[in-house]
């Protein structure tokens, strides 16, 4: 009887020991899993590097050689299909501290959605370290990315421990399927832009314009042209990175991003009724595209992004043209003062 | 002797409310194994106990002595000191063990992620088809529209294309004011300029350009 009662003690003993042991040591995991995360932003913007990826979703596979420079305070990037039809892109960005918002919702910065309400990375996301691997021949540490609610997606990303680069990038659905795969095969950190390749493209990095577009202030928002449309519902934690009013086309496009998950919202003046509302598909990227008739006027709305369906079919069935025009900003985004 | 034996019956009183010490236990053991006098209330008590519990069964069989019996016949096992040690070192590791799947346990929990091999499930995932139920038509290349959107779905699996083919889905088939093209076009633009956005404002660099496939690189170009 005494021994039983003994055995009982030990192993609440042993239970609480390893509970308090254990619990410090979980919550500093935590902390370096984001910050682990925040590095990671941080890295693959301010570092050069050129390397190999590959990109899989459905069962197919293209690789990329993805090169990027970083130059008196100019960044210098080229992606190159290494297969099918020969695509290249150019970008440059005058400005390496030219922070956009789903920087700075990844490197752990609260976005100041009003004066009230801020949006933060780990309300949405809880983030897991799960050891270390081997990834493009480099130590990495795989981190597990889980969505708290069902409006996006979770990832695994595995995260270089010497650089803080992101060298894999795995989408996964709330069942557990992978969606779409980027990882790296190659990589070499460090090198000048000549090492890289850019020089002998200068003159074309001339015809590349430059983006300066929709940097944080310091006021941690980005300024926004207002728009005639409002979104009454959005994914929480989704906040408005760019927006650009219509354009010679008519069409108005708007950016969302929680951080790590992007969706796009494009509006178009449809006056041929040529468009039927459609839903589609490319890889774990989906489109939905709904009809709205106001004053006569019919409009394509459509919503394009990485997240699910359903989110993205309730964001479009939300999306209604502001009552006040033109002056009434998007509610999403409080205006700068 | 009966200041001894008031002893040994505080013991065991003690004994029964769970409370005795090491000491006691061990003069009761020594105590009981040596007279019948202390075990009989032992055994009285217990059933007084059991009573008060309402316990059903009293009874009045003692097995003591058949069990006792039995283990003398069983042939004896050897219990040097160490055997002692380890029987009390395996117990706490069993208890150890416990804490640990307890521990492990709430991190599974925790992660429902973790029972995935990302790696080895790639082939097929299929988000839209839910609702396939009739053959693909299959397009030339590019987007593939289906007209009667309720029953077909297009695999995407273009014979023309090393690619797979984004799969589109026309919801409402009211009046047919659009060609094919045109809506190829359009989703080709919106995703082309979607990569774009979320190249510029999303924390993955260029990555998201990977996601174009020919025929959307070939549509920005324009």
């Amino acid at each position: 009887m005494v021994f039983l009662r003994l055995v009982k003690k030990i192993k609440v003993a042993a239970l609480v020991a390893a509970v308090l042991l254990h619990g410090p040591l979980f919550a500093a995991q935590m902390e370096s899993a984001h910050d682990l995360m925040s590095k990671m932003a941080k890295a693959s913007r301010e570092l050069s590097y050129q390397g190999l990826f590959t990109y899989e979703y459905r069962g197919n596979l293209t690789s990329v050689k993805l090169s990027h420079g970083v130059r008196d305070g100019q960044i210098y990037e080229r992606i190159q299909h290494m297969d099918g039809a020969q695509r290249n892109a150019l970008s440059r960005s005058d400005n390496v501290d030219c922070l956009r918002t789903g920087d700075m919702l990844l490197r752990g910065s609260a976005y100041k959605i009003n004066d009230q309400s801020y949006a933060r990375l780990e309300d949405f996301y809880e983030f897991h370290i799960k050891g270390e691997g081997r990834i493009a021949n480099r130590r990495v540490v795989m981190v597990h990315v889980l969505p708290k609610d069902k409006h996006r997606y979770g990832y695994v990303v595995a995260i270089d421990k010497e650089s803080g680069l992101l060298l894999q990038s795995v989408l996964m659905s709330h069942t557990g399927k992978p969606l779409e795969r980027f990882q790296f095969v190659d990589i070499s950190i460090g090198g000048s832009l000549a090492d890289l390749g850019f020089d002998l493209e200068a003159s074309n990095f001339d015809d590349v314009a430059l983006d300066q577009s929709n940097c944080i202030d310091n006021n941690r928002q980005i300024t926004t042209s207002t728009s005639s449309w409002s979104t009454q519902w959005l994914p929480p934690g989704f906040v408005m990175a760019s927006h650009k009013i219509a354009d010679t086309d008519g069409q108005e496009s708007m950016m969302f991003t929680d951080g790590l998950a992007v969706f796009s919202v494009f509006i178009d003046i449809d006056p041929g009724r040529s468009l039927p509302a459609i839903d589609a598909n490319l890889g774990a990227t989906v489109a939905v595209l709904t009809k709205a008739d106001i004053n006569n006027q019919e409009y394509a709305i459509c919503v394009v992004g990485e997240i699910p369906r359903a989110t993205a079919n309730q964001i479009a069935s939300a999306i209604s043209m502001s009552p006040s025009l033109p002056s009434s900003p998007s509610p999403s985004i409080s205006p700068s003062p | 002797m009966s200041d001894h034996k008031e002893r040994l019956d505080q013991s065991l009183s003690a004994l029964m409310d769970g409370e005795a010490t090491d000491i006691e236990l061990h003069r009761l053991l020594k105590e009981v194994s040596e007279g019948s006098e202390l075990r009989d209330k032992w055994k009285r008590y217990h059933m007084v106990s059991s009573a008060i519990k309402g316990d059903a069964a009293i009874a009045s069989i003692d097995y003591s002595a058949a069990i006792s019996a039995a283990i003398d016949e069983e042939p004896a096992h050897r219990q040097g000191g160490l055997a002692v040690f380890a029987g009390s070192a395996g117990r706490f590791a069993i208890a150890a063990s416990v804490a640990l799947v307890a521990v492990f346990g709430v991190q599974q929990l925790n992660s429902p992620l973790d029972s995935i091999a990302p790696v080895s499930e790639f082939a097929g995932v299929e988000q839209v088809n839910e609702e396939n139920t009739g053959p693909a038509i299959q397009f030339p290349s590019g987007f593939q529209p289906i007209i009667n959107a309720r029953t077909v779905s297009a695999g995407g699996n273009n014979k023309n294309s090393q690619f797979v083919t984004p799969v589109i889905e026309v919801r409402q088939q009211a009046e047919r004011n659009y060609s094919e093209a045109q809506l190829r076009a359009y989703m080709n633009d919106v995703m082309a300029k979607h990569s774009n956005h979320a190249a510029l404002n999303s924390n993955q660099g260029m990555l998201p350009f990977a996601r174009l496939n020919e025929t959307e690189a070939a549509a920005k170009k324009e």
